[in-house]
């Protein structure tokens, strides 16, 4: 992974993504001089063929992404890249007959959308002909329902699995992010004559919410690593499960320990805990991949188990 | 932050991994694996044959019959007697932390005279930290030893002590001058040899009907000078030394693996989705807990003090062993368990409670990580 990349990506977002823009995206409005300046940068090219770029460099600034819960379509054009589309394009999980994708993300933006299903195959969509439902997420943001006449398209078979590893680095971001305002918030906020981080609960609770991210962070991290091999659709499994759980946890707490404050408006932190939870639905979500997971354990049977674990079967 | 970077085994570990899954078909058949808990089998015979194959003391310099082998080593033949539910308890401690103590703190004489028979597989050690009155607050340890002609004189009472009836030696921490200002000064360790010296062993019926920990009792027991480890004074800093060795092991998540083994036999090849969806829950947990741990091995590999990180591995990998009977036994709810099930079951859930006690409460633990985020 460049360090540059991630340092880039990160001043870019400190300067550009900021509360104000996060309440403008989340009242519908498309955060176009953000969007341009990360394609003029070329972030949307990250992980693309002849890019120069690595799959771990778009997942590992996905992950910085999240960190400011940037509500532009970077994974879906990174994605976009990978297959040999280009412009404006958005991506959401396509329907069993592949007559329309669902939970697409600034639909109405884009010129097209690809459709991608989760037995691995993807369509494309010209957003001009299709029927367009508009919806949002838990947060607010733009997804709709695309429906129409769409051609299929080359795809690596991974093409689902790479989206929902999308949704588990932004969401490791997020989680990093949320943990880290905690810690601020009970480090700085006084009751009883003591700050709240003196309370033994309370740091506990926080020390709960940094072995998940901790550990939503490692299973990301090898989900990445096998990026490629015959491992990746069940160690992005094991990563969707493991931050879809954590996602629960660490956004319940972060909550209990910001008191009232954490739940207005004004506060940052519900950008944060409502894309975790919309992103632990989108492109599968836990129960969806732990069943792909138990099944192909189970399917081995016990005796295989532990070599699976230990050294990948 | 806590960061756990991409470590993983090397791949030409693999061949000392098969030759453990071949040692372990021969000499340890399957019908007999029920239990995962590096606590739940004292057995000399099996642990002198791994002495044999120099899977004890497997870091450890060659002149004390060590292997001179690396972390990651030893981690692919913990990992893999464990998975096993191999019988390990009567070597494991002197294994994972006496020994270390010893080859980092002990005098040249005591490393020849302890560390040989260790990884012949002949020589097991107990720890002797808890007390009646010392738990969690191990500062607070109230067993002395006061000087006398030659040696020492230790009266005071350790508890707790697992394996004590049927190891050879313990390494107690004892109080050699009185409490000061600073509770952490003036604790010593020292060797006892639980056959020969003048304690009583008296083991402790457990939960589950098993005479596996102790009280020991210490009057007026004289023990030679050389038997003390290290120097006078510095027992504190000697017993949190090895603290990330001890928590970050698999042993910190393995304990119920074979009830994992054996709930997917129970489902078969074709489970519920329900079930299908607990197997795959369970297996994500186990291969990042596994990762992490991999991570902590990898930073004691590089001479790094992983404290934080390693008592973030065992909060986690504790909980986890923990909850997995209860969530294996909801997956086959309204149904007949089998036999190999309930066998592991049963056995894995009456040790399941102290999966969160011992080798540092969670509670002791969170406090540990909550330092580590700057809190307190
Ligand atoms: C099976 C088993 C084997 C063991 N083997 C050994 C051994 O070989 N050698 C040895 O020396 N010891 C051994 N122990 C003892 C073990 O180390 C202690 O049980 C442990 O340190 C806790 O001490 P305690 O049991 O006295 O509980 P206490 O310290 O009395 O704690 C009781 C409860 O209070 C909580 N608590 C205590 N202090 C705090 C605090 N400051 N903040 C919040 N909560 C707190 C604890 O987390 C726990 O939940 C073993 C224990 C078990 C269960």
């Amino acid at each position: 992974m460049e360090q540059m990349l991630i340092d880039s990506a990160e001043r870019i977002l400190r300067d550009g993504c900021d509360k104000a823009l996060l309440d403008s995206a989340e009242a519908g409005e498309f955060p176009q001089a953000l969007a341009s300046l990360l394609i003029d940068n070329g972030f949307d090219q990250l992980g693309a063929p002849d890019s120069g770029t690595s799959g771990d460099d778009a997942y590992g600034v996905l992950r910085v992404a999240g960190r400011f819960a940037l509500p532009v379509p970077l994974a879906e054009w990174q994605l976009a890249r990978v297959l040999g589309v280009s412009g404006y394009v958005s991506v959401g999980r396509m329907s069993a007959d592949g007559s329309s994708a669902f939970g697409v993300p600034w639909a109405q933006q884009c010129e097209r959308v690809i459709g991608v299903s989760d037995d691995g195959r993807a369509r494309l969509f010209t957003v001009a002909q299709c029927r367009i439902e508009p919806e949002a997420h838990l947060a607010g943001e733009s997804r709709a329902s695309v429906a129409g006449d769409s051609e299929p398209i080359d795809a690596p078979a991974d093409v689902f699995g790479r989206m929902a590893l999308s949704r588990v680095a932004l969401s490791v971001g997020a989680l990093e992010h949320v943990l880290e305002l905690a810690i601020t918030y009970v480090t700085e906020r006084e009751q009883f004559g003591r700050t709240l981080s003196k309370f033994q609960s309370l740091q506990h609770y926080l020390a709960i919410m940094a072995a998940d991210v901790a550990a939503a962070a490692r299973a990301t991290d090898a989900a990445i690593v096998s990026l490629e091999t015959e491992r990746f659709p069940l160690d992005v499994a094991a990563a969707k499960s493991r931050v879809g759980e954590a996602t629960n946890r660490v956004a319940e707490l972060a909550h209990q320990v910001h008191g009232a404050m954490g739940f207005t408006h004004e506060h940052q932190l519900h950008h944060f805990t409502r894309r975790l939870w919309a992103w632990r639905d989108e492109f599968g979500d836990e129960v969806f991949w732990q069943q792909r997971l138990g099944r192909h354990i189970a399917a081995a049977g016990p005796d295989e188990v532990w070599p699976f674990l230990a050294t990948g079967g | 932050m806590m960061q756990y970077d991409r470590a993983e085994l090397p791949a030409h570990h693999d061949e000392i991994r098969r030759e453990v899954r071949a040692f372990l078909k021969q000499s340890f058949p399957p019908e007999r694996r029920a239990n995962s808990d590096f606590t739940s089998g004292h057995n000399p015979a099996f642990s002198e044959q791994l002495g044999n194959k120099g899977w004890i003391g497997m870091t450890w310099p060659a002149r004390y019959g060590g292997g001179e082998k690396t972390f990651f080593e030893r981690y692919v033949v913990t990992e893999e007697l464990l998975a096993a539910g191999a019988p390990v308890s009567a070597h494991w401690i002197a294994d994972r932390q006496s020994g270390p103590l010893l080859l980092r703190y002990g005098s040249q004489a005591q490393r020849e005279r302890y560390l040989p028979d260790i990884t012949a597989g002949k020589s097991y050690f107990s720890i002797g930290m808890s007390e009646p009155g010392s738990g969690s607050d191990l500062a607070s340890v109230r067993t002395s030893a006061v000087r006398g002609d030659g040696g020492w004189v230790i009266n005071g009472t350790k508890l707790w002590s697992t394996d004590a009836h049927r190891n050879h030696f313990m390494i107690a921490l004892v109080r050699t001058r009185p409490v000061s200002d600073n509770r952490h000064a003036g604790l010593s360790q020292f060797v006892i040899d639980l056959r020969r010296d003048n304690v009583a062993v008296r083991p402790i019926l457990n939960m589950g009907g098993q005479e596996d920990f102790n009280e020991v009792v210490f009057e007026d027991t004289f023990v030679p000078d050389d038997r003390m480890i290290g120097e006078e004074g510095n027992g504190w800093e000697q017993v949190t030394s090895e603290l990330s060795y001890e928590r970050s092991g698999p042993e910190r998540f393995l304990s119920a693996f074979r009830v994992y083994v054996e709930l997917i036999r129970a489902v078969g090849t074709e489970p519920s989705d329900a079930q299908a969806a607990t197997i795959g829950r369970l297996a994500a947990h186990f291969l990042t807990l596994r990762r992490m741990s991999i991570s902590v091995a990898g930073m004691l590999e590089s001479g790094g003090n992983p404290v934080v990180e390693a008592a973030l591995v065992k909060e986690l990998g504790n909980n986890f062993e923990k909850e997995l009977p209860d969530i294996a036994r909801a997956a086959l709810a309204g149904g007949a368990r089998p036999a190999a099930f309930e066998a592991a079951y049963q056995d894995t859930m009456l040790g399941s409670p102290a999966f969160t006690l011992r080798g540092g409460t969670r509670e002791i633990l969170r406090g540990v990580i909550a330092r580590g985020l700057g809190l307190r």
